[in-house]
């Protein structure tokens, strides 16, 4: 599939707020980017807006704070997901289209239970939780990635292993929990751990390069499939150099670190 | 009182008052009992009017006066001061002076900005008064159909680490820092906008009456351009998003007067509620209806709430209205007519269409799951009626209602600081000094509060908040967003003010203040295109406090003209007072923006490399009135900085011209504690030291290093560029020294302050303050 | 109407941070000999169901959206 007949569905509800920077990122590939509302996936708006799922390759979750991130980050989009469309969405990832939660997406997507999805695609209740900041408060600062995917993830196919990326983040939910104490050990023998936390140097991520307290300094995660991404860093706040926080002390590309994840997606695509 | 509110015999709380037999006294009486905020001169002249109509006026209508005829409304005490100096810098890129100015960015695009106060219910509930200023300002953007795309929250504060009793009634600084900066946070991160510049201004006058301004920018398709008002007589006006409730009756009213002791209690109905995620779909669907051009004009709902939005947007088309009040949609059962019709509710607008697209405009709120009901019309008679299920409950003349009293109020000179007064303080070491005016918190870093808000959202901040090594930043100048994506032109905005400048000489002050606006705007390479303002200051009965205003807002208007600048938006909020009469500073806070026509190019205030030239851009005077270092040793008196207002022009274009070929590697504008503390700071931001020689100011030292003069920056340019530097800059440039080292090395007296203790000076006091992690 | 009052608690060992952060707010407002202080969340949920089966509705709202099991205990009570 070449990118321009790649069509993204970026999905919204109210209080979804970064859905046109993700669909930016996508159109700025060539690929055809949808700002669609959930309404719009469930047949509750008019006949010439009604869209259904599986018409889109790519299926990408904005940030921001959907219905207010009342209750929990995530809870309610994922909630009215489930009810309204959760065999879509379940048959979209089985489908193997790549899938892609930015900050409150990652939180959608854990509490949507398609992350961690260890043992099935979609689990009934969340089996993770993205809680609060260890700091307590809602972070917004520069963090630098490491790609430490062995190669499961789609969404790192064009970034080298162990390659550092400065991604922002802005969230004050992002320290990725669970009850299982084999937790980071079962995400790195399924190869679902993609991102880490690192201090520029590439040496372990001490608050604030790990902003949250994130265990493991986990950044992003995949399932065991490898075409689900969650992160809470922004890279479609960093496409270009110019939209980097230190760009001004030198660069030595317009390109931005973000770039790269999308390009992932549009080449997997394109072998398809 | 109870004999002269006589109830209607209708089945709803309707009340017609004896304005037509009422004596002196009982005019007043009303006026207080009723909470109209209005004189016996202006009740007086209400009388009159129902004289002429030839009956006694409902509580409806009263309540309506009493909104339009506040100050907050209608500037009954500004306007004939701001006509005198301000209004009227008309440049052909003026688009709008809708309720955001909104002024052409390039060919296909206008960009909104507008600044406002939200200063009086943030002194009562922090949070809620903070939040929904955001709310406000934001909606006053999207009525221009301008997608909003950066915050700006200059505030003022009583100091947080303020030890001792507080008036009765007041609130601990520390306490109302916190609420402000988390109703800003929550509310500008869930609706999606960056929050991308600001300003933290401390001092003890504050500590009464705090306050809270908040700014918006937007960007809008000149095409689609909105009004804020109908289209003619014979449309529907249609009111959209929240429902109207008893939250913020009487807003208005609190926010022209002085808060008193009992405020707290009071007030609380006075304080709206926000609701972000209401906000959200409200704007997504009046862009929609705007771009389809479905509607003719649209408006927020602000002060007065109905009661001034119906007016406002019928007259300016030279209408009237007439309103079927029981339609609007209700919080609570049993609002009485008068509550309904001057309610502040937040979340809402009014749209008006031609009645053939009233479906299609409803259709598109409902695909959006926002309230939009249908409640007036607009008529050819210059009259605003209501009716309640058929029963006239109100009809009034539009130009009366609207045209409020104006006052030329007597106002007095002010006494300016003088340098034959001056008396200089006794100094420690440079040293010592330097350290303590990094740490003072009117310099110190707000990251604390900086990094809580979310500056990146959208994705197009180019130059953000706080600049230099990521995690290791220093203070920036202004930010720069890249509004239209794909392109490289860069929208910079700034905060400029200087409180303490103004009120020791209120003319050179107002001068000064946008002096340091356009210095912020040069500083990151943009050129200075449009400033908003809001003028914060006391109670104008009073003639000191009238003359401040008066001689601030002269000042300011001065310059702007003169630099041939625009102010298509503005704000003025007076009777900033504290219990006991203790008034504010005066305060015009501004936000300018300016131009940059390729970001690619934009300079930041962050220190590059060692081994670079520091040149000090303009000149330095002996002009320690009101300084920082004066305020902070207690010097007394002194010449305040004044503006060579040529030599601004002079030194922005080769400034301009000089970043434009890339030779300048930062640039930072030179303001509290003078070049030493520019410096410190670069330092600071860049992680690298600077080894400085005033000899070529002619000054005594310490003047040298910490006067304030005005039109000032500090450049870095590298040593293979330096000629052509100073080939541009003509005179205005002195060599002041290299970067080099790890720490500030002043060689006139050997002076030595390593790196670290400097970071830590200006990084810590607001983190050990207010709690939390550092960076 | 019945009406099903839902407590949901942070698990033992979940850091608190609404929790620590308002104490030391309320300490700065000088309420002094504070021990800790817990964010608790309840809701009020009105309901025609009789009163047992109220109770099953309620554990199941919090096992569908009020709650989740990693780093949240629910209890649910009826009046």
């Amino acid at each position: 599939m070449k990118p321009q007949d790649a069509k993204v569905c970026v999905i919204r509800i109210e209080g979804t707020n970064c859905e046109d920077e993700m669909a930016n990122a996508f159109s700025m590939l060539g690929a055809q980017a949808e700002k669609v509302h959930l309404k719009q996936l469930t047949g509750q708006a008019p006949a010439a807006l009604r869209r259904s799922l599986e018409d889109y390759d790519i299926l990408a979750f904005p940030g921001g704070f959907s219905a207010g991130d009342y209750v929990r980050a995530g809870a309610i989009f994922a909630a009215r997901i489930r009810a309204a469309i959760g065999g879509d969405v379940k048959r979209f990832v089985e489908s193997g289209k790549p899938v892609i939660g930015v900050c409150n997406g990652f939180q959608i997507l854990v509490e949507l239970g398609l992350l961690p999805a260890m043992e099935q695609t979609m689990t009934d209740a969340p089996t993770a939780a993205l809680y609060n900041n260890d700091s307590g408060r809602f972070e917004c600062r520069p963090t630098v990635l490491r790609n430490d995917n062995r190669g499961k993830c789609l969404f790192t196919s064009e970034i080298p292993s162990k390659a550092l990326l400065s991604i922002p983040s802005a969230h004050a939910e992002g320290k990725l929990l669970s009850n299982d104490p084999d937790f980071v050990q079962k995400l790195e023998d399924n190869d679902q751990v993609v991102f880490r936390y690192v201090c520029p140097d590439g040496s372990d991520a001490v608050y604030p390069w790990n902003p949250n307290g994130s265990p493991s300094d986990i950044a992003g995660i995949c399932n065991p499939a490898g075409n689900v991404l969650g992160m809470m860093p922004h890279p479609e706040r960093v496409m270009t150099r110019f939209t980097h926080a230190d760009w001004t002390r030198g660069y030595s590309s317009e390109i931005g670190d973000g770039r790269a994840i999308f390009e992932s997606a549009m080449k997997y695509l394109e072998k398809l | 009182m109870a004999d002269l509110m006589k109830k209607r015999d209708v089945p709803f709380p309707l009340y017609e008052v004896g304005l037509l037999a009422a004596t002196d006294d009982e005019l007043m009486q009303v006026s207080r009992d009723m909470s109209l905020s209005l004189s016996l001169d202006e009740m007086k002249v209400i009388r009159d009017y129902f004289k002429k109509e030839g009956r006694d006026p409902t509580d409806v209508e009263l309540q309506s006066l009493g909104q339009a005829w506040s100050e907050h409304c209608c500037y009954k005490s500004s306007k004939p001061i701001l006509k005198e100096f301000v209004f009227g810098i008309d440049r052909d890129d003026v688009l709008s002076r809708g309720d955001a100015g909104v002024m052409v960015f390039d060919d296909d695009y206008g960009y909104a900005l507008r600044i406002e106060s939200h200063n009086h219910p943030s002194a009562i509930e922090p949070y809620g008064g903070a939040a929904t200023g955001i709310g406000g300002i934001l909606r006053d953007v999207v009525c221009m159909g301008a997608q909003p795309i950066g915050l700006a929250d200059p505030l003022c504060f009583g100091p947080i680490d303020r030890k001792g009793e507080l008036p009765p009634g007041i609130k601990h600084p520390r306490y109302l820092v916190n609420g402000v900066v988390s109703g800003i946070r929550d509310y500008g991160n869930r609706v999606g906008i960056p929050t991308i510049t600001g300003g933290f201004f401390f001092d003890e006058k504050y500590t009464g009456n705090c306050l809270v301004n908040v700014a918006c920018l937007g960007i809008v398709k000149r095409k689609d351009l909105a009004k804020n008002y109908a289209g003619g007589p014979g449309e529907v006006m249609i009111l959209i998003g929240g429902r109207t409730g008893r939250d913020g009756i009487h807003g208005v009213n609190f926010a022209s007067a002085d808060l008193t002791a009992t405020s707290d209690e009071d007030s609380r109905g006075a304080v709206q509620l926000g609701d972000p995620i209401t906000k959200e779909p409200v704007m997504h669907a009046c862009f929609e209806v705007n771009e389809k051009h479905l509607i003719t004009g649209m408006k927020d709902l602000g002060g007065g709430g109905l009661s001034c939005v119906i007016g406002e947007m019928a007259l300016d088309a030279g209408c009237g209205a007439d309103v079927d009040l029981e339609k609007v949609p209700l919080k609570e059962p049993g609002l009485a007519p008068w509550e309904i019709w001057v309610s502040e509710s937040q979340e809402r607008m009014m749209c008006t269409c031609k009645p053939e697209n009233v479906d299609a405009v409803l259709e598109i709120f409902d695909m959006w799951d926002v309230l939009a009901v249908p409640v007036a019309k607009t008529t050819d008679l210059k009259r605003t009626r209501l009716f309640w299920d058929g029963e006239p409950i109100f009809d009034m003349d539009l130009e009366f209602l609207t045209g409020g009293p104006v006052y030329n109020r007597p106002y007095s000179m002010p006494i300016v600081s003088s340098k034959e007064r001056e008396e200089f303080p006794e100094l420690p070491s440079d040293r010592e000094v330097i350290l303590a005016l990094l740490s003072d918190l009117n310099v110190a870093s707000k990251e604390w509060a900086i990094r809580q808000y979310d500056h990146e959202v959208r994705a197009s901040t180019a130059i953000h908040p706080m600049v230099g090594e990521m995690n290791e930043t220093g203070p920036g100048d202004a930010s720069v967003l890249i509004p239209v994506p794909g392109s490289v032109r860069g929208l910079a905005a700034a905060i400029g003010c200087n409180p303490w400048f103004t009120e020791a000489d209120p003319y050179k002050g107002g001068m000064a203040c946008i002096d340091e606006t356009c210095r912020n705007l040069v500083a990151v390479g943009a050129r200075p295109n449009a400033f908003t303002d809001c003028l914060n200051f006391g109670n104008p009965e009073k003639p000191e406090r009238l003359g401040e205003f008066r001689e601030a807002v002269r000042g300011l208007g001065e310059i702007a003209r003169e630099l041939d600048i625009p102010i298509p938006s503005g704000n003025v909020s007076l009777y900033n007072e504290a219990p006991g009469g203790h008034h504010i500073l005066p305060t015009p806070m501004i936000l300018g923006c300016g131009i940059i026509p390729d970001v690619r190019k934009a300079v930041t205030a962050d220190f590059k490399k060692s081994g670079s030239c520091i040149f000090l851009i303009g000149r330095t005077r002996d002009e320690m009135g009101a300084s920082l270092l004066f305020r902070k040793f207690g010097g007394k008196e002194g010449a305040v900085p004044a503006v060579d207002i040529p030599a601004l022009k002079r030194i922005t274009d080769e400034l301009l011209s000089a970043m434009d070929e890339g030779i300048v590697l930062s640039c930072h504008d030179c303001s509290d504690g003078g070049i030493a503390v520019a410096v410190a700071e670069m330092c600071i931001s860049g992680q690298v030291g600077a080894e400085i020689d005033m000899s070529g100011i002619d000054l005594p030292l310490q003047r040298a290093l910490y006067s304030e003069s005005c039109t000032r920056w500090i450049a870095e340019v590298d040593g293979k560029d330096v000629t052509r530097f100073t080939e541009i800059m003509g005179g205005d440039a002195t060599l002041l020294g290299i970067t080099k080292g790890a720490g500030l090395h002043i060689k006139d007296n050997g002076t030595r302050i390593p790196l670290e203790e400097m970071r830590a000076a200006w990084n810590d006091p607001i983190w050990n303050i207010m709690g939390g992690g550092k960076q | 109407m019945t009406v099903i009052e839902i407590r949901i608690e942070l698990k033992k060992g979940v850091a608190d941070p609404e929790g620590k952060n308002t104490k030391k707010t309320l300490e700065a407002l000088g309420f002094e000999g504070l021990g800790e202080v817990r964010s608790v969340k309840l809701f009020e949920v009105e309901t025609s169901l009789p009163a047992d089966e109220a109770v099953k509705a309620g554990e199941e709202m919090c096992r569908k959206l009020l709650a989740n099991p990693v780093i949240q205990n629910f209890k649910v009570t009826v009046r």
